[in-house]
């Protein structure tokens, strides 16, 4: 018994340019209590597809060709449903998880109002205290004390407690259909875990079909029961969850799985590193980078306790530091980077304290520690040609010899990003992917020939397919054009392959660090343990934990406060943890 | 939330009394920078309603007396005020010897009346059609017409005025043509005196609200529009709640929250606001006032009426700053 049928449905949006078919043909059945995941890269049409079935899609969007059945209502497609008919559809029979958890409650309205709202749209009048009822009921089923939480206002919560909030309304009705549309990506791993949990537990105990929307393979491979491919509005692969994983059919789901970082696995790099390229010359003595107990305090919150550690720039290297929001990783960035002064201690690159220094040597410390940032969009200012971003910095610190010269530098920068110079010189950003504005700004930084890259989560925000290639780029900095990489991320499987060195950051300790293999590959820390255990990998073997250990996961982060000495392992030449 | 905290209430408070001693300051500084001297002027206008004044001299001392000019400067300010802050801002020199206080008092009613009535009439239908503009369930008529009824934005308000003035008094004879309420009618706690007072108000008020609804309008707009992109309004949506109910308790109650601030501080320019429109209408409110204060260089007029023009920006200020984190729970009181 199916819930819900997409009968070859297509979904255009018409523009001044023309119609863009955003789905083409797809056909796909939610059967009565399955969870589907719905995969593919931003663009592929898996949100609006989904959304088409709540007839909710964006402007001007619609639904072009074909039928969307939801087999419990009298006449079944929904296309057909008077706008009253519809609203009644939804939440009642369709319920919607969305992104944004951070925004998706109502900033001025109470928890429980919120819940009750949706109740009272769809019964009408209920009595207070039937309301009460339901909406306990709601928020005990996703681990919320209600006494506590339906008073409260969205913003006394955390992400993962609104996300929660968020589940508990889209089950509060019984729907025979949930979609969550990646429910978690604003969430770090342990909260992941815990509300993909809460979200699978009460999602099985209405026996409610659940769609999925994601990019991640691995929270797919560990959530649903099977896999629909989407690329460019196309289903391309539509199967149980083992077989999409362990025998695609399709190259793309073959590259979608294949780009997947893997702790232990087969690394995406070269094997073999590059040569470095000619003219490279290693630092005298003095090491490249040095904090001396560098203690970063905002108000009465350390974001940073002491600090130390010393890089030469002998030997290039990649220093990754990893640990969830808030664990101080994008502090230290941007101490490193002197955007910000230390409350203690001293930021030093090349022997000088970088707070303390001359205009002319802020100049110098400017062009040689470039940085990567993570929102590829932002990076740009969107009035001018990507050209200006590129040339700018390049003419300003005089390392241009002429017009010609300059385009030269560019175009070179561009191939050794990977990318064609004459697709992408003299357009706008708005023309460019994120992946190719990412990879841009990686060219930009290279065109300054720097000693130090900083890059603060630099693939977070590009979809899975081009991560591999633009870590590969960022790597090749570091081989052919000696340049040492601080590597700022949340994302333990990448900095286990592309990084000479891991430090594990919590609450504004280290707590665990040494070389990747060791620290990533087999945790001695609790937190790192817990981290790792907490990552979703698309390996259906591989045990997740059942919702308990989410929660208990969760509960044993508090209980870490007290053991925050780090534990080292094992050192690299050229690089110092004091 | 809850109750406001007393350390929290000192704190506006202070602030409140800080900047309206500032003011009051400036207030007394700047005509006294003109080098101009309000007992020369005082008898100048004697001079010129009675022919010549004998004993000139002796008067002009007797004047400066009257008027404390002859004390020392500090002596003056503190004078000052002791007596600003006791609403005493002397007597006025044009028409002498009224206290200024009283003249004051006799027209702050008038403009708060009529002021505050247009304000919160042109609020509510300003932000109104601002959100109706954005919503996506406004039938198309609204849609086309609202942004056309933006062109009165352009139009000054004196114009207006006389515009409704000739449509409304002078050919259709619908409203009176000017005054605060009708000649035979005798000013007390009585209907009679209402609805003439709603009746010769109705003009003024119109010509203002119709060129400044669409400040409202057009900031409500761009605000609903941020709103509209929120997830929490999607999410609205996918619960299916009634198009009505998203409207109001979804969209409207957050876009509006920036409108109150900037009611607020509207509440203090609106008692000076309308000055043309009090004199076109021969309404004798504190735009009038200061209007003739400023022709006949009424020193004491002129720093009465800016001082409660001040106090009344600082209240407005002050009472939303205490108000702000009721009507939008991410604000605390402290801090």
């Amino acid at each position: 018994m199916t819930i819900l049928d997409f009968k070859n449905v297509s979904i255009d949006f018409p523009t001044s340019k023309g119609v863009v078919h955003a789905v083409t043909d797809i056909s796909l059945s939610v059967p009565e209590g399955r969870r589907i995941g719905f995969i593919g890269e931003s663009g592929s049409g898996k949100t609006t597809t989904a959304l088409a079935a709540m007839r909710m899609l964006a402007k001007p969007g619609f639904v072009s060709q074909g039928e969307i059945h939801l087999n419990s209502l009298g006449k079944t497609d929904i296309l057909n449903l008077t706008d009253e008919e519809m609203r009644r559809v939804r939440l009642r029979k369709i319920s919607y998880i969305p992104q944004g958890a951070m925004n998706s409650l109502n900033p001025v309205m109470r928890i429980e109002n919120q819940i009750w709202d949706g109740i009272i749209a769809h019964e009408g009048a209920v009595t207070d205290v039937e309301l009460k009822r339901r909406s306990d009921v709601a928020l005990n089923g996703v681990g919320l004390d209600p006494e506590i939480v339906g008073p409260l206002y969205p913003h006394e919560l955390s992400g993962g407690m609104k996300q929660r909030v968020c589940i508990a309304i889209g089950v509060c009705l019984d729907p025979d259909l949930i979609i969550a549309d990646e429910p978690t990506s604003a969430l770090d791993v342990i909260t992941q875990r815990h509300v993909m949990q809460t979200l699978r537990d009460v999602q099985a105990k209405i026996g409610a079909g659940l769609i999925l929307i994601g990019h991640d393979m691995g929270l797919m491979a560990q959530s649903v029961d099977d896999i629909a491919v989407l690329k460019k509005g196309e289903l391309v692969e539509f199967g149980p969850v083992r077989q999409i994983i362990e025998t695609p059919q399709h190259p793309y789901t073959q590259e979608l799985i294949s780009s997947v970082p893997l702790v232990g696995g087969e690394s995406f790099l070269d094997p073999a590193p590059a040569t470095p390229a000619e003219g490279f010359k290693t630092e005298d003595g003095t090491p490249l980078l040095e904090l001396r107990n560098v203690t970063k305090r905002y108000g009465s919150v350390t974001a940073l306790h002491p600090m130390s550690f010393t890089l030469d720039g002998e030997v290039p290297k990649i220093i990754s530091i990893v640990g969830q929001s808030g664990s101080g990783k994008s502090t230290m960035g941007s101490l490193m980077l002197g955007f910000n002064a230390p409350t203690e201690g001293e930021v030093l690159f090349k022997g000088r304290d970088i707070n303390r220094q001359s205009p002319d040597e802020a100049l110098t410390f400017r062009k040689e520690v470039q940085a990567v940032f993570q929102d590829p969009y932002a990076c740009f200012n969107p009035f001018y040609r990507v050209n200006h971003t590129l040339k700018f910095p390049f003419e300003r610190f005089g390392l241009s010899k002429g017009a010609d010269h300059t385009t030269e530098a560019m175009e070179e920068a561009c191939r050794a990003v990977g990318l064609a110079p004459e697709t992408v010189l003299g357009r706008y950003p708005h023309q460019l992917s994120g992946g190719q504005r990412q990879r841009l700004i990686v060219a930009r930084a290279l065109m300054l020939s720097p000693k130090l890259l900083i890059a603060d989560e630099p693939v977070s925000m590009v979809d899975a397919s081009l991560r591999a290639t633009i870590l590969k780029n960022i790597h090749d900095l570091k081989d052919r054009h000696g340049i040492s990489i601080i590597y700022i991320t949340h994302d333990l499987a990448t900095a286990y392959h592309v990084s000479d060195y891991v430090m594990v950051l919590y609450k504004g300790h280290v707590v665990e660090a040494g070389p990747p293999h060791d620290v990533i590959g087999d945790p001695q820390h609790t937190y790192t343990q817990l981290l790792i255990s907490s990552i979703p990998w698309p390996d259906l073997d591989r045990d997740w934990g059942s919702p308990d250990d989410a929660r208990s996961a969760l509960e044993g982060l508090s209980e870490l406060e007290g053991q925050q000495e780090a534990i080292l392992r094992g050192t690299i030449p050229g690089f110092k943890l004091a | 939330m809850g109750r406001i905290p007393a350390s929290y209430l000192m704190n506006r408070l202070s602030t409140l009394v800080l900047t309206v001693l500032i003011a009051a300051t400036l207030i007394w500084i700047i005509p006294r920078l003109s080098g101009l001297d309000p007992a020369s002027a005082a008898l100048g206008r004697m001079a010129a309603g009675g022919g010549s004044v004998a004993n000139a001299d002796e008067i002009l001392a007797q004047l400066r007396s009257t008027f404390g000019l002859d004390q020392p400067l500090i002596v003056q300010y503190l004078l000052y005020i002791k007596n600003t802050l006791t609403f005493d801002f002397g007597l006025s020199t044009a028409s002498f010897p009224t206290p200024v206080a009283t003249m004051i008092g006799n027209a702050l009613p008038w403009t708060l009346g009529l002021m505050m009535i247009s304000l919160i009439i042109t609020f509510f239908i300003g932000n109104l059609l601002g959100a109706l503009m954005v919503w996506e369930h406004t039938p198309k008529l609204w849609k086309a017409v609202i942004p056309a009824a933006m062109v009165f934005t352009s139009i000054p308000p004196i114009l207006s005025g006389l515009l409704l003035m000739y449509v409304f008094s002078t050919q259709l004879r619908w409203f009176p043509l000017s005054g605060p309420y009708g000649l035979n009618v005798e000013p007390g706690w009585t209907l009679e005196f209402f609805s003439s007072v709603l009746y010769h108000g109705f003009l003024p008020a119109m010509s203002i609200v119709v060129v400044t609804f669409g400040f409202w309008a057009l900031g409500m707009r761009g605000l609903m529009i941020t709103v509209q992109g929120e997830d929490y309004t999607t999410l609205a949506k996918a619960k299916g709640l009634r198009p009505r109910y998203i409207l109001y308790r979804y969209m409207i109650r957050n876009a509006i929250l920036p409108q109150i601030t900037a009611f607020a501080l509207k509440i203090g320019l609106l008692v000076a606001g309308q000055v043309l429109v009090e004199r076109i209408f021969a309404y004798p409110g504190m735009g009038k006032l200061l209007y003739d204060a400023i022709l006949t260089q009424d020193y004491p007029v002129i720093q009465g009426v800016s001082f409660v023009i001040i106090l009344m920006t600082a209240l407005a200020v002050f009472l939303v700053d205490l108000v702000y984190p009721f009507i939008d729970p991410r604000i605390r009181h402290g801090g």
